[in-house]
C-alpha cells in the first residue's frame, strides 16, 4: 500500500528533554492510524512537526513523496495536512462559518462574502455528515460540536490528512461513537487519512487499522489492530513487566486522617471531572493516583485544598472542609504539592528563601509578634532547606524564578513538606525533573511517610506510583476502577487507567 | 426647566462627542487586537499639536489635519514597538507615553512658539451647510453648519464597523485578540494585526485632536485633551469595542458634557456641571461590569 | 538580596538617564537652544549655586530648600503608588486623592480657627488621610469586587475631584477675603509649618515625611504585611493557595496610598500655600508615579531617585527663567528615561527568545 507520510529518523530536542528519539514511520494512504502512548511519550511532538509547527532537529519528513522542506503551517495546509488540536483554534466570538473560513474568506470586493461562505459550510457539512448549525456562535456550542467545527475547518483548507490530537479526551461516549462514525465515513467514502492520538486503547481496537505505540521519544512497536489484544498494547506502552521498589519500612497504618464520601466535583468548564468517588487514607500509607491526564485526579487533589467547589463530603484529620479558604484547610495540618507549580506553587519573582517561609512568614520564629520579619533567621532556615533539599541555584537570596524547573520543584517540595503536615497532596512531584533530584524528591516523599504523614500521590508517571505507593487506585472518567495493593502486573493497572478493567479489583 | 434640551444643547453635544467618538474608534481597533491602550490620550495631544502647529505655520487647517495624522500614526508606531515587538507593560507605556505628551507639546510650544499656554491658529476646519436640512426649524439648528469631521465622524462609524465586522483584514483583527493561536495556525500572523491596529489607532487619534483643535475651538492648549483619551476608552469598554456602539457612548458622553454647559446658565457652578461627564464614565465602567455579570447568571441559569 | 539583578538594574538605570538626558540636548539643539548652557543653567537653578565651587553656601539657598520640598512630595507620591502596585493595583488616582486632602485640611484649619495647633494639625492630618484614603477606597473595592480597570476609574475621578475642590473653593468654602477670586480663608499663622530655610518652600513637614518614608518602607520591606502585599502583587494565585485574603490586602494597600496622597495635600497647604487654592498641585502625583516605575516601585531607590528628580524638576524652573528653555523638558527626560528601560528589557527579551529558537535549532 502506497505510503502518504513518511517520517524517517526524526529526532527532536527541546531544552533538556529529547521529545522524539530516531523515529521512522510511515502512515498508509487512506487508513486510520492510531498512535499511542503515555503522558509524554512524544506522540504530540512528532505531530505538530508533521504539522509544522516543530522543525525536527534531525531526520526528515516527506508527504506524498514530496520531501518537506520548510516547516510551517501554511506549508503543511498547502501540503494537505489538517490537524485537530486537543486545545481548539476556535475563536469564541465567532460564528462557525466565519471560523471555518477564517483565512480564506471567500470575497465580494473588499467584504467578506457571508453568504457565500455560509453556502460553502453548509455544502461542506452535508458532504462530510458533520451536521453544524453555520450561524451559531462556537462559544455556544458543546465540545464535541465545536470539534466537528475544527473537523470542517481543516476539510474546508483541502486536507487529505487529518490529524486529531486525542479527540475523545473531552467527549462524551456519544460524541466519540458520532466521531468514529465520521472518521471511518471520510476514509471509506473520501480517501483521507487520519493519523489518531490517543490513550484509550478500546478506541484503538474501535476504529483503527493500525496500531503505532511510542514509549519515553521512541516508536516502539508497529502493528495491525486486528493482531494485538488491548493486554499487549497496554505493555508496550508502560514498558517492561516490572515493578521497581524503593526501599522502604514496613507500612504501618495509623488513624484515619483523609475520608471521602460521594465526592463529585466538577472541571473549570463546569462539567463533571470527580464523579461519586469515596476513598479513605490513613496516616503513615501513600495512596497513589494512576490515571490518565485529565481523569479527574487534579480536581481532586484541588478539592482536598480547599480550591475548589465540591459535593459530597471531604473530612480532614476528622474535620469537614465544607465552606472552608485553602488557608483554613492548610491550618488543620494539610501542606499540598500543587501540580502547576509556576502558576499556583511559587512567587517566582520572590526570593527562594521568601518562597520557602511563604505561608508560615507569620510564625513567631519568622516574625517577632507575627509583625517584624526576622530575616536572619528566615535565612538561616531557608538556607538549612535549601542544603537539605539540595536546590541547586545561585543561593537562597536568588529570584525563584532564576531556577531550573527541577530546583523550583524542590523548592516547592521543601516547603510543603518542611510544614509538619499531618496530611499531605503531591501532584506531579518530578515533573520536568532531571534523574538526579527525582530519586532525591522519592526518598523526601517515603521519609514523610514512615514520619507518619498520610500521602495521596497522583503522577502522570506510572513508575513513580508504582515505585512510592503503598495502595494504588486507577481513575477513569473520574471514577474509581479499581484497587491495587499487593503483587500485581502494570498491564492490569494500564487497563484500569484506560477503562479496559473497569470493576476491577486486585488483592494479593 | 422644561427648555433643556435645546437644539445648543444637542450641537454642543455633537461637538463634545467627535473627538472622543474618533479616538474611540481607534482604541476598538487595539481593543480588538488584544491590546489595552491607555495612551490614547497622549495621542490626541500630539495630534492636537501637530494640527495646531503646522495649521499656524502655513495657514491651511487642511495641512494641520494631515498633520495631525502623520503625527498620530508615527505614535502609533512608537506604541506598538513597544507594546507588541518589545512585548513591554502597556499600561506603563501607556502612561508614560501622556506624560511625555503633555511634556514635549508644552516643551515645543515654547521652543517653536515662544509662546506658554497656548497657541491660537487663524485657521479652522470649515462649517458645513447643508441646504435643505439647514431650513428646517430645530433640526437644521442641530445637524446643519457643524464642522466637517462631525459628519465624517458618523461616516467613519459605520465604515469602521463594517471594516471590523465585514471585511476578512477585522475578521483576522479579533482573531488576533481574542484567540491568536488560531490565527496563527491559519498561517496569519497575529503581531501584524496588531501593528497595524496601533498605527490605525494612533491615525484616529491624531484625527480626534485635529477635531479637538481646529474644529472647535481654532488653538491649542496646554493639556487640552483632558483625559478624553480615557473618557474614549471607557466608551472602548461601554460599547465592546464595536466602533458603532462606542460612537454612541461618545454621544453619550458629549450629551453630559454639554448638559454641564447648559447648566451653567441655572447658576449651577460649572465646576460642578463639569464632574458630570466624569462621573458618567465611571458609571459606564460599573454598568459594564453589572451587564456582564446579569448576562453571565442569566446564561448559566 | 539578588544582588547581581540589582546591579544589572542600576547599570541600566544609569545608561538610560544618560540617554535620556541626551535626548534632551538633541531636542534643545533641534529647537534652536544650546544644551550645554541650558544644563548649566538647570543646575545653578536647583542648587542655588553659580559654580560648583559653591557648595558652602548651598544650606542658605532658596532653591536647594525647594528641590529638597519638591524631592519630599516626589518620593511621598512615589511611595503612595509603590504600595498599591506592590500589592497588584495601579494608584493613577493619587492627583484627586492630594487636593481632596489639601482642601479637607484646609478647611478644618479654617473651622477649627483659635483652637491650639496641637489639636488643629493632628486634626487637619488625619482629616487629609481620611478622605484621600476613602477616595482611593472607591476604585479599590470597585477593582476587587466589580473588577473594574482602576486605571480608568482612578482618572476619572481626579477630574471629578479637582472640579469639586475648584467648586467648594470658589463656593461654600470661599475666602471672604473679597481681593481673592477663589481660594480658602488663610490660616492663622500659628498653625503654618516652619520654614527651615528661609523663603523657600521647605518647612518641618519633612520630619514628619522622613518618618512616613521610613514607617513605608519598613512596612514594605520588614513585615510580614509587606511579604504578603508582595506576594499578591506578584502571582495572587500562589497567594490565594498560601491562604491569604487577597481581596482585603488590595484595597488596604489602596487605601494607605490614598491617605499619604492625602496628607501630601496638607502638607502642600500647611507647609507651602497657608490656604487652599486652585492648582494648588500641577501634576505633582503623575511626577512621583514616573519616579516609582522608574525605580520599579523600590522604596530606597524612590526616594534616593526622588532627589534626582526634584533636582531636574526645580532646575528646570530656573533653566526656563535664565536660559529661556521650556521647563516642560523635565517631563520629557523623565518619561524617556521609561522608554529607555522599557526597550532595553524588550530588546533583552527579544534577544533571549531568538536565542532559545537558535538553540533548539542547533541542538543534535
Amino acid at each position: 500500500m502506497e505510503a502518504i507520510v513518511e517520517f524517517s529518523h526524526i529526532t527532536m530536542d527541546f531544552p533538556g528533554v529529547r521529545a522524539n528519539d530516531d523515529v521512522s514511520l510511515s502512515i498508509r494512504r487512506g487508513e486510520i492510524f492510531a498512535l499511542v502512548g503515555e503522558n509524554g511519550a512524544g506522540k504530540s511532538t512528532l505531530m505538530n512537526i508533521l504539522y509544522g509547527i516543530h522543525t525536527p532537529t534531525a531526520g526528515s519528513v516527506t508527504i506524498h513523496g514530496k520531501p518537506v522542506v520548510r516547516f510551517d503551517p501554511k506549508a503543511a495546509i498547502a501540503a494537505g495536512v489538517g490537524m485537530v488540536h486537543q486545545h481548539f483554534m476556535l475563536v469564541p466570538s465567532f460564528t462557525v462559518t466565519e471560523n471555518i473560513v477564517l483565512s480564506r474568506e471567500p470575497r465580494k470586493g473588499i467584504f467578506c462574502d457571508r453568504r457565500e461562505a455560509r453556502r460553502q459550510v453548509e455544502a461542506l457539512s452535508r458532504e462530510y455528515g458533520l451536521e453544524v448549525e453555520p450561524d451559531s456562535r462556537v462559544r455556544d456550542l458543546s465540545v464535541g460540536q465545536q470539534q466537528r467545527v475544527e473537523i470542517l475547518k481543516t476539510l474546508y483548507r483541502g486536507a487529505e490528512i487529518l490529524i486529531l490530537d486525542e479527540p475523545t479526551a473531552v467527549l462524551t461516549p456519544q460524541e466519540t461513537n458520532e466521531l468514529f462514525t465520521v472518521l471511518r465515513r471520510v476514509v471509506r467514502e473520501r480517501g483521507m487519512t487520519v493519523i489518531l492520538i490517543t490513550h484509550k486503547l478500546y478506541e484503538v481496537a474501535a476504529v483503527s487499522q493500525r496500531v503505532g505505540v511510542m514509549r519515553r521519544g521512541r516508536l516502539v512497536g508497529v502493528a495491525d489492530t486486528a493482531s494485538v489484544s488491548q493486554r499487549q498494547l497496554a505493555g508496550m506502552m508502560v514498558g517492561r513487566e516490572m515493578q521497581p521498589t524503593a526501599p522502604r519500612q514496613p507500612l504501618r497504618l495509623g488513624e484515619e486522617k483523609v475520608h471521602i464520601q460521594n465526592l463529585c466535583v466538577a472541571n473549570s468548564r463546569g462539567l463533571p471531572a470527580v464523579r461519586d468517588l469515596s476513598l479513605t487514607l490513613r496516616a503513615g500509607e501513600i495512596l497513589g493516583i494512576a490515571a490518565v491526564e485529565g481523569n479527574g485526579q487534579s480536581e481532586l487533589l484541588e478539592a482536598i485544598a480547599g480550591m475548589r467547589p465540591f459535593q459530597g463530603e471531604i473530612q480532614v484529620n476528622g474535620r469537614s472542609i465544607r465552606g472552608l479558604s485553602p488557608g483554613q484547610v492548610r491550618s488543620l495540618g494539610l501542606a499540598h504539592v500543587p501540580e502547576d507549580r509556576l502558576r499556583t506553587g511559587v512567587d517566582p519573582e520572590a526570593s527562594v528563601a521568601e518562597n520557602l517561609v511563604a505561608g508560615r512568614h507569620r510564625a513567631p520564629r519568622f516574625a517577632r509578634f507575627g509583625v517584624h520579619l526576622r530575616k536572619k533567621a528566615i535565612r538561616e532556615y531557608a538556607e538549612g532547606l535549601y542544603r537539605a533539599f539540595d536546590i541547586r541555584g545561585a543561593g537562597a537570596d536568588t529570584e525563584a524564578g532564576s531556577l531550573s524547573g527541577g530546583n523550583m520543584q524542590k523548592t516547592v517540595i521543601a516547603r510543603e513538606m518542611s510544614a509538619g503536615a499531618e496530611v499531605l497532596l503531591i501532584a506531579q512531584p518530578t515533573r520536568g525533573v532531571d534523574i538526579g533530584a527525582v530519586e532525591f524528591i522519592h526518598s523526601q516523599i517515603l521519609a514523610q511517610r514512615d514520619g507518619g504523614a498520610a500521602i495521596l500521590l497522583s503522577s502522570a508517571d506510572l513508575d513513580e506510583i508504582l515505585t512510592l505507593s503503598d495502595r494504588i487506585i486507577t481513575l477513569y472518567e473520574g471514577r474509581v476502577t479499581g484497587e491495587y495493593t499487593g503483587e500485581f502486573s502494570k498491564t492490569e493497572l494500564g487497563l484500569g487507567m484506560t477503562g479496559g478493567g473497569k470493576e476491577a479489583t486486585h488483592e494479593a | 426647566m422644561g427648555d433643556i434640551l435645546t437644539a445648543g444643547l444637542l450641537r454642543q453635544m455633537l461637538r463634545s462627542a467627535t473627538p472622543v467618538a474618533l479616538a474611540a474608534m481607534g482604541g476598538a481597533m487595539t481593543e480588538h487586537a488584544g491590546v489595552m491602550n491607555i495612551g490614547m490620550d497622549g495621542m490626541i495631544l500630539i495630534g492636537a499639536f501637530a494640527a495646531v502647529a503646522v495649521s499656524a505655520v502655513t495657514g491651511s487647517a487642511w495641512l494641520g489635519v494631515l498633520a495631525a495624522i502623520a503625527a498620530g500614526i508615527l505614535v502609533g508606531m512608537f506604541f506598538a514597538l513597544f507594546v507588541v515587538k518589545f512585548k513591554s507593560d502597556e499600561f506603563i507605556i501607556g502612561t508614560a507615553l501622556n506624560i511625555f505628551a503633555g511634556g514635549l507639546t508644552v516643551f515645543l510650544l515654547g521652543a517653536i512658539f515662544g509662546v506658554r499656554g497656548t497657541l491660537r491658529t487663524q485657521a479652522g476646519l470649515p462649517a458645513v451647510e447643508i441646504p435643505v436640512l439647514r431650513d428646517i426649524p430645530f433640526v437644521g439648528e442641530v445637524l446643519s453648519g457643524n464642522s466637517l469631521f462631525v459628519y465624517l465622524t458618523v461616516l467613519l462609524a459605520w465604515g469602521m464597523w463594517a471594516l471590523v465586522y465585514r471585511t476578512p483584514w477585522g475578521y483576522h483583527l479579533r482573531a488576533a485578540g481574542e484567540h491568536p493561536g488560531a490565527l496563527r495556525t491559519a498561517g496569519i500572523s497575529p503581531e501584524g494585526r496588531q501593528w497595524q491596529a496601533s498605527i490605525l489607532c494612533g491615525a484616529l487619534c491624531g484625527l480626534a485632536g485635529a477635531q479637538l483643535a481646529l474644529g472647535n475651538v481654532s488653538m491649542f492648549s496646554e493639556g487640552m485633551s483632558n483625559s478624553r483619551g480615557y473618557v474614549a476608552f471607557a466608551c472602548v469598554i461601554f460599547g465592546a469595542a464595536n466602533p458603532g456602539k462606542a460612537y454612541l457612548a461618545a454621544l453619550m458622553f458629549g450629551f453630559f458634557d454639554a448638559l454641564g454647559y447648559r447648566l451653567q446658565e441655572y447658576q449651577i457652578s460649572a465646576n460642578l456641571t463639569s464632574m458630570i461627564p466624569y462621573l458618567i464614565t465611571v458609571a459606564m465602567m460599573v454598568y459594564v461590569v453589572l451587564r456582564g455579570e446579569r448576562r453571565r447568571a442569566a446564561g448559566r441559569a | 538580596m539578588k544582588r547581581r539583578n540589582l546591579g544589572s538594574y542600576f547599570l541600566s538605570l544609569g545608561l538610560s538617564i544618560l540617554l535620556a538626558l541626551g535626548v534632551g540636548a538633541a531636542i534643545m539643539a533641534v529647537t534652536g537652544y544650546h544644551p550645554w548652557e541650558a544644563y548649566r543653567a538647570l543646575f545653578q537653578g536647583a542648587t542655588g549655586c553659580g559654580e560648583l565651587g559653591d557648595l558652602p553656601s548651598l544650606l542658605t539657598q532658596r532653591q536647594f530648600g525647594n528641590t529638597v520640598e519638591y524631592a519630599m512630595v516626589l518620593f511621598l507620591t512615589g511611595l503612595a503608588c509603590a504600595l498599591g502596585a506592590r500589592a497588584g493595583i495601579f494608584n493613577v488616582g493619587g492627583e484627586g486623592q492630594l487636593y481632596l486632602g489639601a482642601i479637607v485640611s484646609a478647611y478644618i484649619g479654617v473651622v477649627l480657627a483659635g483652637l491650639s495647633p496641637w489639636v488643629v494639625i493632628p486634626a487637619a492630618a488625619l482629616g487629609a488621610m481620611a478622605v484621600g484614603a476613602f477616595y482611593a477606597w472607591i476604585p479599590g473595592v470597585l477593582k476587587v469586587k466589580c473588577k473594574v480597570n482602576e486605571v480608568i476609574t482612578t482618572i476619572m475621578l481626579n477630574s471629578v475631584a479637582i472640579f469639586f475642590c475648584a467648586y467648594l473653593s470658589n463656593g461654600p468654602w470661599k475666602t471672604a477675603n473679597p481681593n481673592r477670586v477663589s481660594g480658602t480663608d488663610p490660616l492663622e499663622a500659628v498653625y503654618r509649618f516652619p520654614q527651615l530655610i528661609r523663603g523657600s518652600n521647605l518647612t518641618s513637614a519633612i520630619f514628619a515625611s522622613a518618618v512616613i518614608a521610613l514607617l513605608v518602607w519598613y512596612v514594605m520591606s520588614r513585615t510580614t504585611t509587606g511579604f504578603e502585599m508582595k506576594l499578591t502583587g506578584h502571582n495572587p494565585r500562589f497567594a490565594r493557595f498560601l491562604g491569604l485574603n487577597v481581596d482585603n490586602i488590595v484595597i488596604a494597600a489602596m487605601s494607605v496610598s490614598g491617605a499619604i496622597c492625602g496628607l501630601v495635600g496638607m502638607f502642600q497647604v500647611y507647609g507651602v500655600k497657608g490656604h487652599y487654592q486652585d492648582g494648588i498641585s500641577n501634576e505633582y502625583y503623575f511626577d512621583g508615579l514616573l519616579v516609582a516605575m522608574i525605580m520599579g516601585y523600590r522604596p530606597v531607590g524612590i526616594i534616593v531617585m526622588s532627589f534626582f528628580f526634584a533636582f531636574l524638576k526645580v532646575g528646570a524652573a530656573g533653566m526656563e527663567l535664565n536660559a529661556g528653555v521650556p521647563g516642560e523638558l523635565y517631563r520629557i527626560i523623565q518619561s524617556v528615561v521609561i522608554f529607555f528601560l522599557a526597550a532595553e528589557g524588550g530588546v533583552k527579551a527579544l534577544l533571549a527568545r531568538k536565542k532559545t529558537k537558535k538553540e533548539a535549532a542547533n541542538h543534535g
